[in-house]
């Protein structure tokens, strides 16, 4: 296991997790020892819970972004907290041997605590991927008595996703945006959107600024033609090159992803992108418990937080498993094709080798893996 | 005084040398993507990945045409009562005759224009079972892209390669593709006008 090489701090808070959390120094395995509780002013109980409450308190409930930067902090409460935080750790070692009825908020607590110390996704091995992704879960299912998957499939051997896009196909029905929305559990209140398509007059090129993007008559409108963007997963992404916390990086198949708990939100990644790629949450994303799809990936659509960078992952969650991402499955079009661009048969090579395909501002050098043609 | 120019010449050098190694990106080993696509490719040994799960219920019948070979969904059993004989046992020109009460009068036909097509032009008037093409050969209603191909000889080829037509289960192998009919209904192929399936209130309210 890797818990003997984490790359961060934790305490062992949780007696199931661990084996040898039974034991305390007293040498029972099995209900407290009652040496350290006897002494104490406080019960072991109440300690715990006013050293958690001192240090996390009702922001319990909060994400992990909340609890650190959403909270008005002047010098004295930040005092308070930081030794609260260290009262917090000494009272979960005094409790550790007690036997006590609140399992579950320790559980909670041990998780938070966890979630907030560990280290970047990028660098993680595999156990470690699988330990947060199983803290992550577990934390769902505590807060909301509902049960999630979540995935930390890593990148296939052998493949690299691209994508193609029949403009003359696309007839504006944006059932593509609708699935994304889905799929992707993008926050209802913003209406958050990856994919935008691009209303455009015939005969004029390519004109984005005289698009429109956000069109509501019935589709094909005459002498029009539409033209879908998303991230296009540049091969040499200039969004992963500024983030300064290496919150955004590129997969070996050559997704480009986020770490949603390890950006700071500064949306410089943004700012570089050439394409409107990227989207910020500006405020807490929200998604009907009855709409949440289950089946997430921790790189993919597991839900968001308050002030983090987010956007398409080729719906990292079913394309490492074979499947088409949510907008190639619902056009009725077929004008979306996705595939193994190192797979020499596949249609997407086909397309590429075939037909007359560009790509959005070639000239920048970012190699978008998203290619447009026509019939 | 000779040593001296001798070492600032070959410390220049070293400089010289230094700067055109480190300016080059050497973590990129090609130009583009399409150059590391096309040589990473060479040695492509398949994926542990498959569409097969995903093809559950559909039944496929498995084609070879140009050089492709691939799934496409079997079109017999999706006709409400095929075969169409048991209907239709006689001839056409026999069944027009006299006060038979007609069949399949509700399809218009959106396709071409009268002078190129009617319904005879590929249903086999005497066997209704089959399709038939131009030139009075028998096909399959399994086959109904041999029928359109006749004319849609760009779109066959597209569709062949892949380029035309949509893909069922996932991008993993194997591949199974929609036929023609699947997403055309072939009395009348073109896509319907309709409205978007999403209007965005925010990016209104945002724009304003
Ligand atoms: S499209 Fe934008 S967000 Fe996506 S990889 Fe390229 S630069 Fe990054
Ligand atoms: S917003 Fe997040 S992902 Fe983007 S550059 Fe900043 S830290 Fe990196």
């Amino acid at each position: 296991m890797s818990r003997s090489n984490k790359k961060w701090f934790s305490l062992n808070l949780s007696r199931k997790q661990n084996d040898d959390s039974g034991t305390c120094g007293c040498g029972k395995t099995s209900g407290g020892c009652g040496s350290h509780s006897n002494d104490a002013e406080m019960s072991e109980e109440e300690f715990y819970h006013a050293a958690v409450n001192a240090s996390i308190g009702d922001e319990r409930e909060k994400d992990g972004f909340d609890q650190v930067f959403d909270v008005k902090m002047d010098r004295r409460t930040a005092f308070r907290k930081l030794a609260a935080s260290l009262l917090i750790g000494a009272g979960a070692v005094n409790t550790s041997c007690s036997m006590l009825s609140s399992d579950e908020s320790k559980e909670k607590a041990q998780i938070d605590w966890e979630e907030q110390f560990k280290g970047n996704y990028k660098l993680m091995t595999d156990d470690e991927k699988k330990n947060t992704v199983d803290r992550l879960v577990r934390s769902y299912q505590l807060r909301t008595g509902k049960t999630i998957s979540m995935s930390s499939k890593n990148a296939e051997e052998d493949v690299l996703f691209g994508y193609a896009f029949n403009i003359s196909k696309c007839q504006g029905y944006m059932d593509c945006v609708s699935a994304c929305v889905k799929e992707n559990n993008q926050d209802r209140n913003s209406q958050m959107q990856y994919i935008r398509i691009h209303e455009m007059k015939d005969g004029e090129g390519l004109k984005f600024d005289e698009a429109d993007d956000n069109y509501y008559h019935e589709v094909p409108a005459e002498g029009h033609f539409y033209l879908g963007t998303q991230c296009f997963h540049c091969d040499n992404p200039p969004c992963v090159e500024v983030c300064p916390v290496q919150a955004t990086w590129r997969e070996d198949d050559g997704l480009v992803v986020v770490d949603y708990d390890w950006c700071v939100g500064c949306r410089y990644c943004m700012a570089a992108c050439p394409y409107d790629g990227r989207r910020f949450n500006w405020s807490k994303p929200e998604v009907p418990e009855e709409e949440v799809n289950h089946n997430q990936h921790y790189l993919g659509n597991r839900m968001r937080k308050k002030g983090v960078m987010e956007k398409c992952t080729f719906c990292v969650q079913r394309s490492r498993e074979g499947k088409n991402p949510a907008c190639v499955e619902a056009c009725p079009t077929g004008a979306r094709i996705f595939g193994n661009l190192l797979d020499p048969n596949s249609t997407i090579r086909w397309v590429l080798e075939n037909k007359k395909v560009f790509r959005l501002k070639e000239d920048l050098g970012t190699e978008p893996k998203f290619w447009y043609f026509m019939d | 005084m000779m040593s001296s120019s001798l070492f600032v010449n070959r410390s220049l050098c070293l400089i010289v040398f230094c700067m055109v190694f480190f300016s080059c990106k050497h973590e990129d080993k090609y130009h583009g993507v399409m150059e590391k696509i096309e040589a990473e490719g060479e040695h492509y040994q398949g994926v542990s990945l498959s569409s097969e799960n995903y093809l559950e219920g559909v039944d496929t019948i498995l084609i070879s045409e140009g050089g492709h070979t691939f799934l496409i969904p079997e079109r017999k059993n999706q006709i409400k009562l095929y075969a169409c004989t048991e209907c239709h046992s006689k001839p056409l020109a026999e069944m027009q005759e006299g006060d038979i009460k007609k069949a399949h009068w509700d399809i218009k036909i959106v396709h071409a224009n009268e002078k190129a097509m009617n319904c005879v032009t590929c249903h086999n008037p005497s066997n209704m079972d089959e399709l038939r093409s131009v030139t009075g050969m028998s096909i399959d209603f399994d086959n109904s892209y041999n029928l359109c191909s006749q004319c849609h000889s760009k779109q066959f080829e597209d569709w062949k390669g892949g380029a035309h037509g949509k893909r069922i289960g996932g991008w993993a192998p194997p591949r199974a593709s929609m036929t023609c009919v699947n997403c055309h209904n072939p009395h009348q192929p073109h896509f319907e006008s309709r409205w978007p399936a999403r209007f965005n209130t925010q990016k209104v309210k945002e724009r304003e």
